[in-house]
């Protein structure tokens, strides 16, 4: 009984113990990143520009023997992201938003994030608008379309060069799926898949040197 | 900077579309019609230099006309006159923002009448134009029509399996799941399926809530996959079949269906009638009807076209049709409604 009280014990305590990892906060990892993807849904083509800021960065190192045999960073964003897609005959939307982005990077290069936020989206409408007025009168309207809150949420895939070559790109592909509202008063969502690339412009010292 | 500047030209310019009209054999133009907070989609396809246009109403409400769309139909229709696609407002492709409470029967009928002023700006004010409404949108052209003046801007009706009565429609499609099941029973027929639709209509006589007549309108639907007769048409094949090339919103054509549905819209809908108002109809109508159609049954169809007052008018029936009859039979439709267009226009 007492045995398996400290075995459950341990175990416990192991969740809060690094006794194997090496924490450290690396200021150098405090620059932003830029990311330019191509998005699109289905065969609807768009673009992606934006900007991460760091908040969080720890990296964990496993050791065994003195020798490492896992390091793992995982980095806390918050991002800023300018996007656009065209769907012919249905709209154009222009759409801003600003994430909260968890990543992981592996020890291999490998990420895998997850990133929510709130965004603004100014669509336009995808032929042109008349207006007819009371009297008939029939006049185009110009830059029709609509403005709307949206909230995206998205997870993804990743590949880090910087960790096995001198390179300060990492390529992603994500599916993000965008949600607008109040759209003919419901919500419209839409999936949207992002392939591209990453730049970070200071390399992180956390990073493994050849 | 420069380079976000340059960006932001570019999405700009993408989103300022710029007139298209084609007047050509091989039209296909879109454009949108703002209403009341709701920019509605309009498709044209088709031949246009013959000044002929048939212009869809959908049914629903809530359903796209991006379905009405189909090869068959720009074949045997398309080359002869232009067809006009129009998505009612919360429907496939329309857009807007908090427009819910702009729903309603009134308003669609006011936005059915911009579209015409819009297209006859567009391709013409001497235009030959045919309203074809189905199902739910042969309320809508029931409206349309009965409103002083409005029929002088067509030149003609056809009116496939629509409803103009919603309160005589649940009498009838509640009479007729009633005797075409209790035939298929003596038939000794897909039992275990009739069985239940049979009880529920004896049970339901009349008067009925909005709930009762959703159900009529389910049991409608499914006992068209009980009759041998229809040629049954998978409609998630027929869907994906368009959906890449004719560049569907598939996630806002659900949507909005969805909403509209649910919509409070449809306590209103359940208590309109048009029967009493149909005399004043006097434009060549063409009236077309499945005979296995449960949920607009052809006695509701019989009712319209007894109504009307017009001198030219033809009642014609597909016989192996529910109600879908733009789809489960194509060549009759096509030929029906190109004779008639050909005859009147």
């Amino acid at each position: 009984m007492l045995k398996t009280a400290f075995y459950i014990l341990s175990l416990f305590c192991s969740s809060f113990c690094y006794a194997q990892s090496d924490s450290i906060i690396d200021s150098s990892a405090n620059h932003m990143n830029l990311k330019l993807t191509y998005v699109s849904s289905l065969i609807y083509p768009g673009i992606s520009i934006g900007v991460e800021y760091p908040i969080n960065h720890v990296t964990l190192s496993v050791l065994k023997n003195q020798i490492l045999i896992k390091r793992i960073s995982r980095d806390r964003f918050i991002s800023g992201n300018l996007n656009w897609y065209h769907h012919a005959g249905f709209h154009d939307n222009l759409y801003l938003t600003a994430e909260w982005v968890m990543r992981r990077t592996r020890y291999t290069g490998l990420i895998s994030e997850f990133s929510m936020g709130p965004g603004l989206s100014r669509t336009f409408v995808g032929g042109t608008t008349y207006k007819v007025d009371d009297q008939g009168n029939i006049s185009i309207v110009k830059l029709a379309g609509y403005y709307y809150a949206l909230i995206t949420a998205g997870g993804g895939l990743g590949y880090d060069f910087s960790m096995k070559k001198q390179l300060p790109l990492s390529a992603l592909a994500k599916l993000n799926i965008i949600s607008m509202f109040p759209y003919n008063s419901t919500v419209y969502f839409r999936p949207v898949l992002e392939l591209g690339i990453r730049y970070a412009p200071v390399r992180s010292k956390n990073m493994p040197d050849k | 900077m420069r380079k976000v500047l340059f960006l932001c030209i570019i999405i700009l310019s993408q989103g300022c579309q710029k007139e298209k009209i084609s007047i050509s054999e091989n039209a296909s133009d879109i454009f949108y019609v703002e209403n009341a907070d709701a920019s509605m989609r309009v498709l044209v396809k088709g031949n246009t230099m013959s000044n002929t246009f048939i212009l869809v109403i959908h049914g629903g409400p809530g359903v796209s006309s991006y379905f009405y769309d189909t090869k068959y139909i720009s074949q045997n229709l398309g080359d002869k006159f232009a067809m006009v696609y129009w998505d009612q407002r919360n429907a496939g492709a329309s857009q807007g923002t908090n427009n819910g409470d702009d729903l309603h029967l009134d308003q669609m009928v006011e936005d059915l009448k911009k579209v015409i002023e819009v297209l006859k700006y567009r391709y013409g004010q001497d235009m030959s134009l045919f309203l074809l409404g189905h199902s739910f949108g042969g309320l809508i052209a029931a409206d349309f029509i009965t409103r002083p003046g409005y029929q002088s801007m067509i030149t003609g009706l056809i009116n496939v399996d629509g409803s103009h009565n919603y309160p005589l429609n649940d009498t009838l499609t509640r009479q007729a799941l009633l005797t075409e099941g209790n035939y298929q029973v003596s038939q000794k027929r897909n039992i275990n399926n009739w069985m239940p639709i049979i009880s529920y209509c004896k049970s339901h006589k009349g008067n009925f809530s909005l709930e009762e007549s959703m159900q009529l309108e389910n049991y409608a639907t499914e006992a068209e996959n009980y009759v041998d007769s229809i040629n049954h048409i998978n409609m998630v094949t027929q869907v994906l079949k368009y959906t890449i090339t004719d560049k569907y919103p598939l996630t806002a054509i659900l949507s909005n269906l969805l909403f509209s549905e649910d919509s409070n819209f449809n306590k209103e809908l359940a208590v309109k009638q048009f029967s009493s108002s149909l005399g004043i109809v006097t434009v060549p109508v063409l009236v077309l009807w499945g005979k296995y159609d449960f949920t607009c049954p052809l006695a509701l169809g019989e009712d319209f076209y007894t109504h009307i007052n017009s001198s030219e008018k033809k009642i014609a029936i597909s016989l192996q049709s529910g109600h879908n009859m733009i789809l489960q039979d194509k060549k009759f439709f096509c030929e029906e409604v190109s004779n008639f267009v050909l005859k009147y226009r």
